[in-house]
């Protein structure tokens, strides 16, 4: 059983996007909330062992280790109809179980104090798979446990496990609405540090571009927690489908994402979903979808799950793009269309490399019943994506600028001294923004950053 | 027999229609049909004793039943020559049907003729029918012993043939024969009174006609030296004393006699000449005895002195033009030394060309069915049981086949379906030359269902008969075979589950299975990058068992039947031998070659799936597969690179883009590796297989199945460049090789730079410049490199060859494009040239290839 992939659940939003991922899945493999294969389900063609093992008892268990701070998600998840799914010894659940209070620093600390609880659990899945190909993260970079104590697994993931990859699906806070979160900048900014340095790829996942999709494209008022996993859920299931329904190409995780990631350093990669509901409300219809209208659809910024992209006449442009087409789909349709889009220039690329749209076309499960005859999501690398960070670094010099809101950092011992820490992120995602904008230029590969960034720190 | 008709019902037109021609004819010569039988075997039995020894063996070879006995029968007296056609008509005769279908057109024809001489016919007609009612063996005896003049006189033993040569005498019947014991003494012609010339003259024409010698009409020497029509022909002196007016209408009727001797000529000089024309030869027969019945009811006449020249002259009338029809038909045959289907072809396109003659065409109808029976039988065996029963090696298709199949080499499959049956052009009678193509097939099906170890049952019985009015026997093959193609593609596609097999072979020779071709390659990696010497087959196997029973190609039931080899040649060499079709395969002295150049995998097939998934097909599905595999191969190892170069994050900024350069012409050759793989599987395998599907859906025939599935492989290596024609392949080989060498080097130089960048990092930041300059200088020492080599010197001597390599291989697509626009190689340009990233430098390098 080759290639699997360990889920790591961190923290509340971690949790619940991982537990609509799980459920999600299981619909599309046949499996019950409580882990027995369904009848009708036995003759599948599908690989279930990358994200799932079968027990003594040939039940189906998730590779997923749920870890929080505080109960209450978790709690949740084990009242569930799914709560017989999980190995109850893959939960990590701290013991007093007050949480991070939204302080990355308290997250870090608590990671450093359970690091060999959480790392035993780790190890212990590790050594159940044949041939481990990596980690999958969910987290959200704002809050405590997620960001905090999923930066400290970060680092200590990529440290112990160097030849495994890491991918992380990482939500970006909703930019649109006041945060209860004061200390969300440093939080951001502190994890972001670490999903640059540590991470192989990040699937960046913006509340912003959720909620607004949620209004205005699926025309939900007031979007609740789980409609917008239920987004979630359907990205990171359909963008491991090449995964668990092998053809061609992209069948590992390394093949999925060596090729969207040119240089270490840009590997934040934000994803496209068409159709997204309202489409099929317009019930107008008329012709048939085919696979020009979903990469052309995919190519639209009101599609995209990121909120950073700007019109077309702006020089970001897309580093490499992978469409991973699910439905009926004439295979001969697509270099007709990736000719149509070359054409039209459709999408702007980078001038200072070779870049294409690849197109994936996996089959899909035969057990979840779409609407839509024809979906796609796209991943893409864009350099776009800055400006999501360089809003979280304007947002964090706002209040490092006042030194706002910072007591509650001193009082963990990173941060006891000085602050450097945070500076140094700092620079790190400034950097990272720089070579983001050099990325668009003909000469990034003889780019250096400017050495003023490293000085300001 | 249609001319007997025409004089049977002048005779008898009261008779009921439904009544057989044979009864009538022999009521007509007034036998009792208790006994007949053995009448007219003793009545035949008399000629060779009354004419020529010679003449024993030709009634022999024209009827089996000329038996023993006639010849005990010698002592009989009976003299009428004409009665032993009588018998060859009973003992071979025994449907009448093609009389019942002649009958209408004669009868037509003389209705309007006939009217004026209705009188006269009803009397001759109450004496027919008194004849046949009154008449015993005795009266009939006594009628033909009146004819006391007849050759019965001369004797037994002096026969010679002086004025014909031997070798236009060997097989007939009776040719004029100068017996010289007939030296009965004749009156003088010119003294006798008219109406007496007549009669004898009659008498000696009704002779003249079966071909005996008489002294008025005496046939002229034949011209050995003739050709073409005249061998078949021979004139006759008339008696100089004769009446002029009989000697006018004698002339008018002894053609029928010269076209009935050369219909007898060629009827002996064919006989056993295969299948055809013995069944020719017997309906031939048939029309001989009827013309003998038509002699024999004329003589009949002239004893009761009731015949006259005029009148015979009318009533042959109708069997001469027939007569000469046959005759003139018979003769090109025989000069154009026809046989068997030729033969068919011949008389069939007589047919046609007989349109405004009814009579003559209705004759040749019959004797077309009747002589295509032996081959219509034949026909009906192969078609409906696949068997050949040819002796004279006259049927349409031939089988080669010498030994079983089972003990045959293993490219058995291949020639099989090609070679084993095959059509015999020359062959095909013209009627069937449509079908041919579908008459071999029916049987080549049956042939391998049965080789499957299946019965064939056919589901209805079929009579196949040729009917040149009809075109029953087309849908008679039609059915046939439709029934075999459905059958053996049941036998195929549902039995033994071909497109399982086919879906397999795609899964893992095109690497459709992706999960499973790199859980393989992670398993036999190491093995695999040994030089194939080295290599240990077994080793590859049960490595490849394992994948397949750990991967989830374990629930594919033909897993068993994927093995490992490791071919003594590389691609390139494969392909061109492929595409020259060389039989012998001699190995080359082997070159410097990787496990991973040689290795393929194979497809165990079994009958009758291995008569579409052939040793032809499975080198193509491997010639695909190991394009695939080096491709995936370098894929990997980029991937491998990728994520060890992942490392850089950790650099510092200002280090990392001293790297940069490195990871750009690797994305560079990702993105062109990738895309060739994506091209090839995705544009190129995927929609051709679709389209197979597709077609397999509506096929109707395994030969169909056999083409969809060559075109399919020949489009996919077509557009794959594994072409002998284009070099692209080689290039294509090229740029995975430096791509290869490109991951080596960076794997080699990882470990340094990696140390360089990480232990500058423990130290102060502040020096980085220096930790730059030590990681530039690090792999330089300590790798086996040129030891003036710095790392992003080496990185851009990558660079420029690869760079190079891509190009030229992009320009050779799009000039080749140019000339050819059908082909999709332009696609392959597109695709890594999306951004038109390349452009520039190809546009570049057309200039100077221009300048230079």
């Amino acid at each position: 059983m080759p290639s699997e992939i360990i889920t790591l659940q961190l923290g509340q939003c971690g949790n619940q996007i991982g537990f609509e991922f799980w459920k999600r899945l299981c619909l599309e493999h046949g499996i019950s909330p409580d882990g027995v294969l369904e009848d009708f389900a036995t003759d599948g063609q599908d690989r279930k062992d990358v994200f799932f093992y079968q027990a003594d008892d040939n039940h189906y268990i998730p590779r997923a280790v749920l870890i929080d701070l505080e109960p209450r998600v978790i709690n949740n998840i084990m009242t569930s109809p799914y709560s017989k799914l999980y190995n109850q010894e893959n939960v990590f659940l701290s013991k007093h179980g007050g949480g991070a209070g939204n302080n990355w620093a308290s997250g870090f600390s608590q990671g450093e104090k359970v690091q060999e609880e959480v790392f035993d659990i780790l190890d212990r899945e590790a050594d159940g798979s044949d041939s481990l190909e990596g980690f999958v993260l969910c987290h959200s970079i704002a809050g405590g446990t997620g960001s905090g104590m999923g930066s400290y697994v970060l680092e200590r993931l990529s440290e112990r496990f160097p030849k495994k990859l890491i991918q992380t699906y990482s939500v970006f806070p909703n930019q649109d609405e006041i945060s209860d979160v004061v200390v969300q900048p440093y939080n951001s900014i502190l994890t972001l540090k670490r999903l640059t340095k540590c991470a192989d790829s990040v699937v960046v996942l913006d509340n912003t571009a959720l909620n607004r999709i949620a209004t205005e494209r699926l025309h939900i008022q007031t979007p609740t927690f789980t409609q917008i996993n239920n987004l979630v859920s359907t990205i990171m299931s359909l963008s491991t489908t090449t995964l668990r329904y092998p053809s061609y190409m992209n069948n590992n995780l390394i093949g999925l994402t060596a090729s969207l990631i040119p240089t270490p350093q840009l590997h934040f990669l934000m994803t496209g979903y068409t159709p997204l509901m309202s489409d099929c409300e317009t019930k107008t219809s008329v012709r048939k979808t085919t696979v020009l209208d979903v990469m052309r659809r995919l190519l639209q910024p009101k599609n995209m799950m990121v909120s950073a992209l700007t019109d077309k006449q702006s020089r970001q442009c897309f580093v490499s793009i992978l469409n991973i087409i699910q439905g009926e789909v004439d295979p001969s349709q697509v270099h007709k269309s990736l000719q149509r889009i070359r054409e039209r220039k459709l999408a702007n690329f980078i001038p200072w490399g070779p870049a294409s749209i690849q197109v994936a076309l996996p089959r899909s499960s035969p057990y979840v019943q779409s609407a839509h005859k024809v979906s796609g999501l796209m991943m893409a690398n864009h350099t776009g994506i800055s400006s999501l960070f360089k809003r979280a670094l304007a947002q964090y010099d706002k209040l490092r600028k006042r030194n706002a809101f910072l007591d509650n950092f001193r009082r963990e011992s990173m941060f006891q001294d000085d602050l450097t820490e945070l500076d140094i992120a700092r620079d790190t995602v400034d950097c990272l923004v720089q070579e983001y904008e050099a990325a668009t230029q003909i000469d990034y590969p003889q780019w250096s950053p400017a050495v003023e960034a490293s000085k300001a720190g | 027999m249609y001319a007997l008709l025409v004089f049977v019902e002048r005779y008898s037109e009261c008779k009921p229609v439904s009544e057989s021609s044979s009864s009538t004819s022999l009521s007509a010569m007034g036998l009792p049909h208790g006994n007949k039988t053995s009448d007219v075997n003793s009545a035949a039995g008399s000629v060779p004793t009354t004419l020529a020894i010679a003449s024993t063996s030709t009634i022999l070879t024209t009827s089996q039943n000329v038996s023993g006995s006639t010849r005990l029968s010698l002592t009989q007296s009976q003299d009428f020559p004409t009665s032993t056609p009588v018998n060859c008509k009973k003992a071979t005769e025994s449907d009448t049907t093609p009389v019942v279908f002649v009958r209408r057109g004669p009868m037509d024809r003389n209705r309007g003729a006939g009217k004026d001489e209705r009188n006269d016919l009803s009397v001759i007609k109450e004496r027919v029918l008194n004849a046949v009612s009154d008449q015993s063996l005795s009266g009939y005896r006594s009628v033909t012993n009146k004819t006391g003049n007849s050759p019965k006189s001369m004797p037994n033993d002096l026969v010679t043939l002086t004025d014909v040569p031997d070798e236009y005498r060997t097989h007939l019947l009776w040719e004029y024969y100068k017996v010289d014991g007939d030296k009965v003494p004749r009156a003088e012609i010119a003294a006798m009174p008219l109406l007496s010339q007549e009669s004898m003259l009659l008498d000696e024409l009704l002779h003249c006609l079966t071909g005996i010698r008489e002294s008025l009409l005496v046939p002229q020497k034949p011209i050995i030296s003739a050709v073409g029509l005249a061998k078949y022909d021979t004139d006759f002196d008339i008696h100089t004393h004769l009446d002029r007016s009989l000697t006018h209408q004698v002339r008018e009727i002894l053609p029928l006699a010269s076209y009935f001797m050369g219909v007898q000529k060629i009827i002996a000089a064919t006989d056993g000449l295969g299948q055809v024309m013995n069944s020719l030869n017997e309906a031939l027969q048939e029309l001989t005895h009827d013309f003998y019945l038509i002699i024999v009811q004329a003589e009949q006449e002239l004893r009761h002195n009731r015949l006259t020249l005029q009148k015979l002259l009318y009533y042959l009338q109708p069997t001469m033009w027939v007569m000469h029809e046959v005759w003139s038909s018979l003769v090109i045959i025989q000069l154009s030394d026809s046989r068997d289907a030729e033969v068919l072809t011949y008389l069939h396109e007589r047919i046609k060309r007989l349109e405004g003659n009814k009579d003559a065409q209705q004759l040749i109808i019959g004797l077309v069915r009747k002589a295509a029976k032996p081959y219509m039988r034949m026909l009906q065996m192969w078609i409906q049981k696949g068997v050949i029963v040819d002796r004279h090696r006259e049927f349409l298709v031939v089988d080669n086949e010498v030994i079983h199949r089972d003990e045959l080499p293993e490219h058995y499959s291949d020639d099989y379906w090609e070679r084993r049956y095959t059509l015999r052009d020359e062959q095909i009678p013209s009627f069937l030359a449509k079908y041919s193509d579908k008459i071999l097939r029916t049987g080549k099906y049956l042939n391998v269902i049965r080789q499957c170890g299946k019965r064939v049952m056919p589901t209805q019985e079929m009579n196949l008969e040729f009917d040149p009015t009809s075109e029953r026997h087309v849908s008679v093959i039609n059915d046939a075979y439709y029934f075999a193609a459905r059958m053996l593609l049941d036998v195929l596609l549902t039995e033994n589950d071909l497109m399982g097999h086919l879906q397999s072979v795609k899964r893992y020779l095109l690497l459709n299975q992706g999960d499973f071709t790199m859980q393989f390659m992670d398993a036999c990696e190491d093995e695999l990058t040994k030089n194939v010497d080295h290599v240990l087959p077994m080793t590859l196997e049960n490595l490849l068992g394992l994948t397949l029973r750990i991967s989830s190609a374990r629930n594919d039931p033909y897993k068993d039947d994927l093995h490992c080899e490791l071919l003594p040649y590389d691609l390139v060499t494969q392909m061109s031998k492929i595409m020259k079709k060389e039989e012998n395969w001699q190995a080359q002295p082997r070159l410097d070659l990787s496990g991973l150049e040689c290795f393929a995998f194979t497809y165990e097939v079994k009958w009758p799936c291995s008569l579409v998934l052939n040793h032809i097909s499975i080198s193509k599905y491997q010639m695909l597969f190991r394009q695939l595999f080096y491709c995936k191969h370098v894929e990997r190892q980029l991937c491998k690179i990728w994520k060890e170069n992942s490392i850089a994050r950790q650099f510092e900024p200002q280090a990392a883009s001293l790297y940069r350069a490195a990871f750009t012409l690797r994305q560079r050759m990702m993105n062109a590796i990738q895309n060739l793989e994506y091209y090839m599987m995705i544009e190129i395998i995927e929609p051709n297989w679709h389209i197979f599907i597709e077609k397999m859906k509506t096929v109707e025939n395994v030969d169909n199945v056999l083409r969809l599935h060559q075109d399919f492989l020949d489009s996919c290596l077509k557009n794959c460049m594994l072409t002998e024609s284009s070099h692209l392949n080689r290039s294509i080989f090229k740029l995975c090789k430096i791509c290869l060498k490109y991951c080596e080097f960076i794997q080699i130089t990882q470990r340094y730079f990696q140390d360089a960048e990480l232990r500058s990092m423990v130290r102060d930041s502040a020096d980085s410049s220096e930790s730059e300059q030590e990681s530039l200088h690090c792999p330089q020492i300590e790798t086996p490199l040129d030891p003036t080599d710095t790392f992003s010197e080496r990185v851009r001597r990558f660079d420029l060859e690869f760079t190079q390599l891509l190009i030229s291989f992009l320009k050779q697509i799009n000039s080749m494009a140019k000339k050819n626009t059908a082909d999709c190689f332009m696609n392959l340009v597109h695709r890594i040239n999306f951004n038109a990233f390349y452009t520039d430098q190809m546009d570049k390098m057309c200039v100077e290839d221009a300048i230079g």
